[in-house]
């Protein structure tokens, strides 16, 4: 569990609700802007997309692609979505 | 292949047909399918050869891993990758050992929350690593995963070259490999198919990476786990260096990881030691363990530098291939520290066959000759270049790789290296910081020591040099003959011999007389008392020199004149009585007594402690003043907050009774006071609070304006009550939210969010209150009052501990069994209360113990102490029972 920060832990403890993007593990204030350009202002959206992507790393690629996330961002978006999923979904 | 005329069905059968199972192809989703496209098409002419064997060992470590057969090669990857990556709640059916162990999320140790938060900055080079090993750059394992996997299991002992074919026909049929050959399994499909070239070298490699993984399992387990590096003393392998470090972890651990690790380290090393002798053989650049029986963990480390080698060869940045490759030596340093004493050394090999390896990047050579393993690592210890080439050796592979896998990673490659950097640099100055100080330690500790008894032993001579100057001080002006207190009137009187037996007569004197009183004072009493009768230093004198004998009365009469001190005294026979003549001199007394060494030291002694005691004396008083001082005002904060208490219930009766007398009004609007306090105080506590509770009626007569106090007549005698005076106002009627009850659950419990079984008998319990928020001494108990009447049907909580520090609002909870925590998980996990949702853990028991030692002897299960069930209230209301207007 030492690997996961703060956020990834606030964010799956609990059901997202309405949260910002930006409460995501591993999105921050810029990467939060871009997404929310391109569409993506809730988590729940995002969390839309990290299942139309059938839940699989190429979510991490399309994140990338999207917002000009780095790897560990992206990866830690991941994480953290597959986890909340896990729990909720 | 124009991919942007495919239409989104040609897309989706495209990739079907490459064997990935793609989600609906949207406009958003159009352009990743598109990439992952161009990437299985370059792919699939390199996998041709390894495509049969990639898809079924891959297979074969789905079905082992993650239980979701060869089809899936993606889902079988996502399952295992998040099964490394982020600990998936047990939603993989059929699990590993491993993966079983990582199903338990919500399994683990105790992490002190605040501390996690270092972890992380620890573990952030680590993670980075792991990380992006397992993403971005590790298509390069990829390749090697199945292979190696296969090829580990091949290679029971002994190394070889192997093609690819024993690969494909060996079995996987170890959980372990399979978890680590399932992780990276399916990335090596997506991954080029690079290493069909390698597979000379593979054999190399086989064992190399299936250690690597084992490793990189492991190692991203522990990441998660351990909290701070761990140095253990651990002489063992890398195996049991890994468990004990896992038992040294402050942070959350997973519980079955233990019985899931030792089953996996004893597979391991069985395999291990076969392979570690050819893993030394083969590889040089063996960064961790020294010696052939550390090998194993040696291996390992090779193989993670080996792998940071691979991986970042494809950037070709080589700076970062230092780095990094440091970093990963740093990092299975660590956790290998305990097999190994010289970490000085690993480091500088490490970072020593950084910059070699990257010198020699694109060296191709195969050096795969077993000679240089034991000079290898000698050589390693002493020079970096002889490193070097060895360590080329380990490039000859790598190098083919980056040929192979130039186009392919371009997204893998830059920001992974760039970060990690960064990230290994602050680990490896940690490292050295640590080195340095656990170095210097021993040194700064005999040098403290050292100087601290010169700095003893200088005053200590200082102070005798002191006493011995007193003690001599008389003696010293009299020696040097030439210097006298007569004044110059001697001199001018006599000639130099006579002035020479004067002063002779009374040096003897005065040396005689100070030993004596010298011996007096300090207990020897060799002569009766202190001073010399006139006849016997006469006598003394004569004895040593006759010519002294018409001296003696000159030199007593000089001391007269003189009227100073010369170190003699002359008494006469009244010793208060002033001595003007020579005649009138009885006795003779030293002024400066000469005392032995021995005695003055003792005295000197005795006055310090002395003067220690009355100094300690002094700061006692004071301390046990200040102590009193706050004992006493403590005392009083006690009394004052269980008067306002007392002060509460009584306006809360007061309330209550008024209440009750509007709605009937056959009672007394007032209370006699006597009657009150009979109510709120137990018959045991009355004289105990007759102070309080006089207080508290002071109190209320003088603050409370809505009582008033008067006498009445009760049945006969007269009563001081309380009448209430306010009228009844609808605030009052409106029910303030209870503050600590429980409000429901938020979602169910099955089986992805909750473990399977229940594991141990011990809970973690979190975000049950806001340490901030809580005010006053006691609300722990509210808290114990909680969980109890929560899990009032279950009878086996023995001991609650409440942390009141921790950020996260954490409490401890130890039952009888695993059993009844698995009641009181079902029963706690996921429910409302006070407006926070609560999660619980599993903690492992020697862990609950450690910490709370007082858990390891209690049996009695707890009960809740209050039967009104109040945090419950909101419940009941739900429920439908009536409910007594909330908690007030």
């Amino acid at each position: 569990m030492s690997t996961t920060s703060q956020k990834h832990r606030d964010f799956v403890a609990e059901p997202m609700g309405d949260k910002h993007v930006t409460a995501l593990s591993g999105i921050g204030e810029v990467l939060g802007k871009k997404l929310e350009e391109q569409g993506f202002d809730k988590a729940y959206v995002v969390l839309g997309q990290f299942l139309v992507l059938r839940k699989d790393e190429l979510f991490i690629e399309w994140l990338k692609d999207t917002c000009g996330a780095n790897s560990k961002q992206a990866s830690s978006c991941y994480t953290c979505l597959k986890e909340w999923c896990d729990s909720f979904l | 292949m124009a991919a942007a005329q495919l239409t989104d069905e040609e897309l989706l059968s495209e990739l079907k047909r490459l064997g990935f199972i793609p989600g609906p192809v949207t406009e958003s989703t159009r352009p990743v399918y598109l990439k992952k496209l161009k990437k299985l098409r370059e792919e699939q002419p390199q996998q041709q050869r390894g495509s049969l064997g990639t898809r079924a060992s891959k297979s074969r470590n789905s079905n082992t891993a993650a239980g979701a057969a060869g089809s899936g090669a993606r889902p079988a990857r996502s399952d295992v990758t998040h099964l490394s990556a982020g600990r998936s709640p047990g939603s993989c059916p059929a699990l590993s050992p491993k993966s079983s162990g990582r199903a338990g999320k919500l399994l683990l140790g105790f992490s002190s929350d605040e501390s996690d938060a270092e972890i992380n900055q620890n573990k952030g080079g680590l993670v980075h690593r792991s990380g992006r090993r397992e993403r971005g750059s590790g298509h390069h394992f990829q390749q090697h995963r199945p292979t190696a996997t296969s090829g580990s299991r091949s290679q029971g002992g002994g190394v070889s070259s192997n093609t690819s074919k024993p690969f494909n026909s060996s079995a996987l049929p170890d959980g372990k490999t399979g978890g680590g050959g399932a992780w990276w399994g399916p990335k090596g499909k997506s991954a080029t198919g690079v290493h069909h070239l390698m597979h000379t070298e593979r054999g190399v490699y086989g064992e190399k990476e299936e250690e690597e993984e084992e490793e990189e399992d492991d190692y991203d387990e522990e990441d998660r786990e351990r909290g701070n590096p761990t140095l253990n003393g651990n002489s063992a392998s890398c195996a049991s260096s890994r468990q004990l470090a896992g038992d040294y972890s402050d942070s959350d651990e997973e519980e079955e990881d233990n019985p899931g690790k030792e089953r996996h380290i004893g597979r391991r090393l069985g395999p291990r030691r076969s392979l570690s002798k050819s893993v030394l053989s083969v590889n040089k650049s063996a960064r961790g363990m020294d010696s052939g029986q550390e090998g194993t963990g040696g291996g390992v480390i090779i193989i993670n530098d080996k792998a940071a080698a691979e991986s970042l060869d494809i950037a070709r940045d080589q700076e970062g291939e230092k780095k990094d490759r440091g970093g990963f030596g740093i990092g299975s340093g660590l956790r290998n520290r305990s097999s190994c004493r010289s970490e000085s050394w690993l480091l500088s090999t490490a970072m020593g066959e950084g910059t070699a390896d990257s010198s020699a990047n694109n060296h191709v050579s195969s050096n795969n000759g077993g000679g240089g393993v034991s000079s290898a690592t000698k050589a390693r210890y002493s020079s970096y270049n002889s490193v070097a080439s060895p360590a080329t050796a380990s490039l000859s592979p790598r190098s083919n790789h980056s040929n192979h896998t130039g186009s392919n990673h371009a997204y893998s490659r830059t920001g992974p290296t760039k970060k990690l950097p960064e990230t290994e640099e602050e680990l490896l100055q940690q490292f050295r910081r640590d080195e340095v100080s656990s170095t210097g330690r021993f040194s700064a500790h005999y040098l403290s020591m050292f100087l601290l008894t010169a700095a003893c032993l200088f005053f200590v001579l200082l102070g005798l040099t002191y006493l011995g100057m007193r003690g001599h001080g008389g003696a010293e002006a009299d020696v040097v003959i030439r210097s006298h207190p007569f004044g110059s009137d001697f001199d001018a009187q006599y000639e130099d011999e006579e002035k020479s037996q004067i002063l002779n007569i009374l040096l003897r004197l005065h040396d005689h007389l100070a030993q004596i009183a010298g011996e007096h004072d300090c207990g020897y009493h060799f002569h009766e008392n202190r001073s010399l009768s006139v006849q016997e230093a006469s006598e003394l004198l004569i004895i040593s020199n006759c010519s002294y004998k018409e001296k003696v009365s000159t030199a007593l009469e000089w001391i007269l004149k003189s009227g100073e001190d010369v170190g003699i005294r002359l008494i006469g026979s009244d010793p208060k009585e002033e001595v003007n003549q020579v005649s009138d001199i009885k006795y003779l007394e030293s002024t400066h007594p000469n005392m032995s060494f021995i005695c003055r030291f003792q005295r000197a002694f005795v006055t310090v402690i002395n003067r220690i005691l009355i100094f300690l004396i002094g700061i006692g008083i004071v301390w046990g003043v200040l102590w009193y001082m706050k004992y006493r005002w403590r005392k009083e904060e006690e009394e004052t907050r269980q008067m306002y208490d007392m002060v509460e219930k009584i306006i809360d009766a007061l309330k209550s009774h008024n209440e009750a007398c509007q709605e009937s009004k056959d009672l007394q609007p007032y209370l006699p006071i006597p009657h009150v306090r009979d109510s709120l105080v137990q018959p045991q506590a009355r004289k105990k609070m007759k102070k309080v509770w006089d207080r508290a009626v002071n109190f209320l007569a003088t603050n409370e304006s809505r009582i008033r106090t008067e006498t009445q007549r009760l049945g006969g005698a007269d009563f001081l009550v309380w009448r209430w005076t306010q009228p009844s106002s609808p605030c009052d009627k409106i029910s303030i939210m209870p503050s600590k009850v429980w409000q429901g659950k938020a979602f169910p419990l099955d089986k992805r969010n909750s473990p399977p079984n229940s594991l141990t008998p011990c809970l973690k319990i979190r975000n049950m209150f806001d340490p901030v928020m809580e005010v006053g001494e006691d609300w722990h108990l509210a808290i114990h009052e909680a969980i109890l009447e929560k899990c009032s049907d279950n009878d086996g909580i023995v001991h609650i501990a409440v942390d009141k520090n921790s950020r996260e609002g954490c409490v401890y909870v130890k039952c009888l069994s695993a059993e009844y925590a698995g009641k009181a998980f079902k029963a706690l996990h996921g429910s409302w209360f006070d407006g926070k949702l609560v999660t619980v853990k599993y903690l492992r028991l020697d862990r609950y113990h450690q910490r709370f030692p007082l858990a390891l002897s209690c049996n009695t299960p707890l009960k809740a102490s209050n039967t009104h069930m109040n945090t419950m209230s909101h419940l009941r209301l739900r429920t439908g029972t009536v409910n007594s207007q909330g908690r007030s």
